[in-house]
């Protein structure tokens, strides 16, 4: 808490009570003609949302047939993938989008087909013909108007537009090249940023705090818009979705930031509450908030504005969302919109809705949407039956050329993974290198040159040891945060997008004092606490750095990466390669590896990291290697998880000839780095262990036996040139870090050496990592981590036996197999 | 009374901090929280409130010194106070050294033993080993043959240094005998003809354990030759003197052999270190491994005064001193000769009294009194060289009992752990006449030779 709020005790202890104000529901009671006369309408408005109602339900009904009878108007096809259909949800994905331009984003669900098209026809119907032909020319090079124009019988610009989006949609859904994704993303994840459509998520409640990312992008780097999160009421069950409130309601907002930057989130949380989360029904039986929007009382005192509207009417959710937005204009944000709606088709086609009779489906249906809007239009005489005949048989025969030609394989092709094997892998990362993702001037609160830290800094020893090899005090060494500090206030002051935040991260300067100083120099509103939400610390980096913005966001200590497992391991990693690179994720995760604190916060987990594609994964041990790889983190476009040891924060450089530079230099990431050089047996270290290993070759040199000390850096990716040189001279070789050893990137490490250098080998790989057990508190942690005498009993034991030694780890094949056999 | 205002210690890894700011300088008038100087860590920065009223009497730093935490940095007391006890204990003055506390090293933990082979077996071993792959590939380059190879990696693997070892002891075979080697199963010997000993294919054979390079002997002829196909010679004396006593003791005697084997390593380290000093100059006499094997022997002998004697049939002569026996093979034939008073010589004596009375037979100068059986107490035959395994030796009559030595073969043992590993390990016959010993006695004292072996201490 910053020094300037007071936790008053009189004001806490005061008697009183929670107010919180009555939650509007349906309240909308307008008729057509009311609207017509309040000009809110033209009747061609109107009737273009009875068309993009019944567009998305014809889109449906088409994916429906195909999915339960192999084809649609008797042209066979097969869908293997998903097809979670939205059928009776029409009036609320229209009325979600109508009020909504290209600058506004929406974020979906698994359920999302409906939003994504609605948004796409209201931005094809608003945007100006020459720019929307600009975007649909420039997109993949024109392949997919090219092939959408093959069923375009002439007309507007919009109506090719409509050919356009329809066809894009359909073939990502069928996995081909010139779907919106190249196919990579599919009926989950289908989204086109040129019209705001950003991605659904298949992760229920995904969106929920990745939205509000993007809501702070829009806010920081002051873009126009807002941001619209579709949730479904099976979401609220999700913790991140939680999070994600949480960190939208945050008071800092309005009494902590500065200037233009004070108000509130441009973030409108829309929960279509189909009243069922697959089969479980939220209202009822597997929640308890009787209404969704009741939630928004939780989360502050303006209930974030919620409100539930009739998702059965149109007109009244653009209603709803015109009110909201006007209050997000106004940086009244969050906003949440409850919208009533009710999805016919079962959660899939696989879902026989045991869990419904047929009664509560067939009422639904006899107030269908789309029916009585029609029969409105009719009878407010805005259309006749015949023009909305007319308009059904136009949108239906569009869409079934559209699905033609998505399912030819001959214009639709997938990418070709046999032939061109290494098509995806490329798209894994984005490999770019950037010096800034703004053309805007960094917000700052100073040169850099009078920052107290800078000044400090440039007082500090930047090698470790002086002339005589002396080491100089802890207090004027300039340790590992400081290369850090150095390498992310330069950024803070060369790209005006970049923001960092995570728990403790302002006035404390980060648990661990990396980011003592940035306090001082950076306004609020790019350096912040956040709420202890894990989940929304990385969430919302993710929607941040997916609108084009850099981000650092912080995980105190590594063990807490459970806490963001969803955010760290199925989004951050996935999104560049699943937009087919249109999407860029740089997004660095500082993580710190802790100690001395037990088994919930001792722990090193990079191998989890390590072990999801898509992700880049460091972890230096020097102040140099820290300064250089922060630099090249920052320099790039891709996710970097960044882990730094608690151990050795305070640590000088004692490699680095010359010391840290104090200009800027990159250390790409990837490249290992040897240590110590040395003839008789190679270690291979990963983070603080270097340290360890270093002692250990020293025990080792007494022995007679030259140890060669390679520092890996990085772990994803990993260049193992140098490691191989290392074994073809040594023949042996040692792999050790902090990690448990089950299951640990070392053993993964371990593998690829004994298979590139076999033939060099003298004797196995030696994987030495923790022991498989809780870490026991720090007074027993030498029993648990690699010491440097394991290393010594380890060569001894399983390399090559050395005359009168007696090792005390016990690190034999017998012993590991015995303990494995225990599973410890 | 003066107070002093310390260094606070702000976290448990902080050392030192620097005084960043003196806000209160000497002579200064100071009230309960002025704050008195700033200062910062490598985290954070800090001010320092007063917790007295009174005037700066000191001030022991300057701004941006560095200072160790608890350390005084200032006195605040009444004018004209005497400090002269806190100046004493200001900068200064070397802070006491807190005494060190022993360090308490935690007990080893049961650790697995580990073998390191220290020398190379006397002959080849047969069958699949197993290598390391850079082990392999350096035994191909050097066609070092891994038949001559001690393994001496975990778990009785051959790593690199072995091969390494080989070559430089001229364990080597060219490729063409490699590859006859490999489809006949022969072995090519030790050492060979070829350059620096290397063995070559026409040295297959040679080696004691060929059977391959036998088989093409020649054929039967279809018809048996007549005529005689002999020659009698007479026997010489010595011969005569062998069969009778031979015969004499086998028939007189209740003799039976019980075998066991020792642990090589010490003997092996012993005879390595004795090669060394002669090497070195700094011995004159060679130091086989036979003359470690009776120094052990007569330390048994010692301790089992029963094995040390004469069996007479009514009586048993029991003998103060060991007089011991030596199995010596000569052109002539076996001879015995024995050294006198062995238990009173060291193990340089001991070794040059064998060769002595061992050449001297060879030679023939050998005096019949130290041959005759009754001279020795015990006697020792030693076939190792020759790389017998096994064998019954006869006893020496009216001795008790023969010990007869074997070869050394690399023998699986358990290190414990489950961990096996090659050890060298030499084989031991002891025969002895029933009549004299018990089995029991036999086996123990068999069974001491072995430890005496396995531990055996020599000053050279």
């Amino acid at each position: 808490m910053p020094k300037s709020q007071f936790a008053d005790p009189d004001f806490l202890r005061k008697p009183g009570e929670v107010k919180i104000a009555p939650i509007p529901v349906n309240q909308y009671n307008k008729t057509i003609k009311d609207e017509l006369k309040e000009k809110n309408f033209t009747k061609d408005d109107l009737k273009h949302i009875y068309r993009d109602m019944f567009t998305i339900r014809e889109f449906e009904t088409m994916l429906n047939l195909v999915k339960t009878t192999g084809g649609y108007n008797g042209v066979e096809y097969n869908n293997p993938g998903p097809a979670h259909l939205s059928m009776g949800q029409e009036a609320a994905a229209v009325g979600m989008a109508y009020n909504l331009t290209t600058d506004d984003f929406i974020f979906g669900s698994h359920r999302s087909h409906g939003e994504i098209l609605a948004k796409g026809l209201r931005s094809i119907e608003i945007l100006p013909d020459k720019e929307l032909k600009k975007i649909m020319e420039e997109f993949w090079g024109g392949k997919t108007l090219e092939v959408a124009k093959k069923g375009f019988k002439g007309g507007s610009v919009k109506d090719l537009g409509m050919h356009f989006l329809l066809y894009g949609a359909m073939a990502e859904i069928f996995a081909r090249t010139t779907g919106f994704n190249k196919g990579l993303g599919g009926s989950m994840h289908t989204f086109f940023t040129p019209f705001g459509i950003y991605p659904n998520n298949a992760i229920v409640g995904g969106s929920g705090s990745i939205a509000v990312g993007a809501a702070l992008y829009k806010k920081v780097n002051r873009k126009k818009g807002i941001v619209v999160a579709n949730l479904g009421d099976g979401a609220l069950g999700r913790g991140p979705v939680m999070e994600g409130m949480t960190f939208a309601s945050m008071d800092q907002f309005t009494q902590l930031w500065e200037g233009d930057m004070k108000g509130g989130l441009p973030i409108l949380f829309s929960i279509m509450d189909n009243q069922y989360a697959m089969g479980g029904q939220t209202r009822g039986e597997t929640e308890g908030y009787n209404f969704a929007a009741r939630i928004g009382a939780g989360f502050n005192p303006d209930s974030m504005h919620a409100e539930r509207v009739d998702g059965y009417n149109p007109l009244a959710v653009i209603d709803g969302f015109r009110r909201k937005m006007a209050l997000l204009a106004e940086k009244k944000g969050p906003a949440l919109l409850d919208i009533v709606t009710y999805r016919y088709a079962g959660h899939s086609p696989s879902d026989s809705s045991t869990y419904r009779t047929p009664e509560e489906i067939k009422a639904w249906e006899a107030i269908d949407c789309i029916k009585c809007f029609g029969e409105k239009l009719v009878e407010a005489k805005v259309a006749t039956e015949k023009e909305l005949e007319e308009i059904r048989e136009h949108q239906k025969s569009i869409i079934f050329e559209m699905y033609k030609l998505a399912i030819d394989l001959e214009v639709s092709p997938r990418m070709d993974l046999v032939k061109e094997s290494e098509l995806l892998g490329d798209m894994m990362f984005s490999n770019a290198s950037v010096d800034s993702l703004s053309d805007a001037k960094p917000d700052v609160n100073m040169p850099m040159e009078e920052n107290p830290r800078v000044k400090q800094l440039a007082t500090k020893e930047r090698f470790a040891f002086d002339a005589n090899g002396k080491p100089f005090s802890a207090i004027k060494t300039f340790g590992i945060r400081d290369g850090l500090f150095e390498a992310i206030i330069d950024r803070f002051y060369k790209d005006a997008s970049l923001i960092a935040y995570g728990e403790e991260n302002r006035d404390w300067g980060g648990a661990f004092a990396v980011y003592r100083g940035l306090t001082e120099a950076l306004p609020y509103h790019r350096l912040f606490n956040s709420p202890i939400s894990e989940a929304a610390i990385i969430g919302t980096a993710i929607g941040y750095a997916m609108c084009g913005g850099r981000v650092i966001p912080e995980i105190m200590y590594c063990d807490f990466l459970g806490c963001c497992g969803d955010e760290v391991f199925n989004q951050l990693p996935k999104w560049q390669a699943m937009s087919g690179n249109i999407l860029k994720m740089p997004v660095v995760v500082r993580v710190s590896v802790g100690s001395k604190y037990g088994a919930q916060h001792s722990q090193d987990w990079t191998s989890l990291c390590t072990h999801i594609p898509g992700l880049k994964v460091v972890f230096p041990a020097t102040p140099y290697d820290a300064k250089g790889l922060m630099n090249a983190a920052l320099q790039g476009t891709d996710p970097v998880i960044f882990f730094e040891s608690q151990r050795i924060y305070g640590q000088g450089e004692e490699f680095h000839k010359g010391g840290v530079p104090k200009e800027y230099y990159e250390i790409p990431i990837g490249e290992p780095d040897v240590k110590k050089e040395g003839k008789d047996v190679t270690i291979l270290s990963i983070g603080a262990t270097l340290y360890r290993a270093m002692k250990a070759a020293k025990l080792f040199e007494e022995k007679g036996i030259s140890a060669e000390v390679i520092d890996a850096r990085s772990l994803v990716p990993f260049n193992y040139d140098k490691v191989i040189e290392s074994v073809k001279k040594t023949g042996k070789i040692i792999i050790a870090a902090d990690a448990s050893a089950r299951g640990s990137f070392l053993n993964d490490l371990a593998a690829n050496i004994a298979s590139f250098c076999f033939d060099y080998l003298d004797a196995a790989p030696v994987v030495l990592g923790s022991r498989n057990w809780i870490t026991p508190c720090h007074e027993l942690e030498e029993a648990f981590f690699p010491q440097p005498s394991w290393f010594v009993d380890a060569y001894h034991e399983r390399i090559a036996p050395i005359a009168g030694y007696t090792p005390t780890a016990n690190l034999t094949n017998a012993e590991l197999q015995a303990r494995a056999k225990k599973g410890i | 009374m003066a107070s002093v205002v310390i260094m606070p210690k702000q976290g448990q890894s902080v050392e030192s901090c620097i005084l960043t700011e003196i806000r209160k300088n000497k002579g200064d008038k100071v009230a309960v929280g002025d704050i008195l100087f700033a200062y910062e860590t490598d985290k954070a920065s800090f001010e320092e409130e007063s917790k007295v009223e009174g005037t700066v009497l000191a001030v022991f730093y300057n701004e941006g010194d560095e200072i160790p935490v608890l350390e005084n940095v200032m006195v605040i007391g009444q004018e004209g106070e005497n400090i002269d006890d806190l100046l004493a204990g200001a900068p200064a003055a070397e802070a006491p050294a807190a005494a060190a506390a022993p360090e308490v090293k935690a007990a080893a933990v049961q650790a697995p033993e580990i073998t390191v082979h220290e020398s190379a077996p006397a002959v080849a071993v047969e069958g699949k080993r197993a290598i390391s792959p850079r082990a392999k590939a350096l035994a191909q380059k050097l066609n070092v043959n891994l038949a001559y190879v001690v393994a001496t990696g975990p778990e009785g693997r051959i790593i690199e240094r072995d091969i390494e070892a080989a070559a430089a002891a001229g364990a080597r075979q060219t490729p063409l005998a490699a590859k006859v080697a490999a489809e006949t199963g022969a072995i090519a010997p030790a050492a060979g003809s070829g350059l620096a000993g290397m063995a070559r294919a026409c040295d297959l054979g040679k080696a004691a354990a060929a059977p391959a390079a036998a088989a093409p002997a020649a054929k039967g002829k279809d018809v048996l030759e007549s005529g005689d196909d002999f020659e009698v010679r007479k026997l010489s004396n010595i011969r005569k003197v062998i069969a009778k006593s031979m015969q004499a003791s086998l028939q007189n005697s209740a003799q039976l052999t019980h075998h066991l084997s020792a642990d090589a390593r010490r003997i092996q380290a012993l005879r390595k270190q004795a090669k060394k000093l002669l090497e070195e100059g700094k011995l004159d006499v060679n130091i086989t491994l036979n003359d470690f094997i009776c120094m052990a022997v007569i330390r048994a002998l010692k301790k089992f005064p029963n094995v040390n004697t004469h069996f007479l049939g009514d009586s048993i002569k029991y003998f103060n001193k060991v007089h011991l026996g030596l199995a010596v093979d000569t052109e002539r034939g076996l001879m015995v000769p024995c050294v006198k008073n062995a238990d009173d010589l060291s193990i340089t004596g001991l070794s040059r009294q064998l060769k002595a009375v061992a050449d001297a037979c060879k030679k023939g100068s050998i005096s019949p009194d130290i041959l005759s059986p009754e001279a020795a107490t015990f006697t020792v035959s030693n076939l190792g060289n020759y790389g017998v395994e096994i064998f019954t030796p006869i006893i020496n009559l009216p001795q008790s009992a023969i010990l007869g030595v074997n070869t050394i073969v690399p023998r699986p043992k358990d290190l414990g752990g489950g961990v096996y590993a090659f050890v060298p390990h030499i084989g031991l016959s002891l025969t002895y006449d029933h009549r004299s010993i018990d089995g029991g006695e036999a086996t123990r004292f068999l069974k001491q030779i072995a430890t005496e072996i396995e531990t055996l201490e020599v000053e050279f």
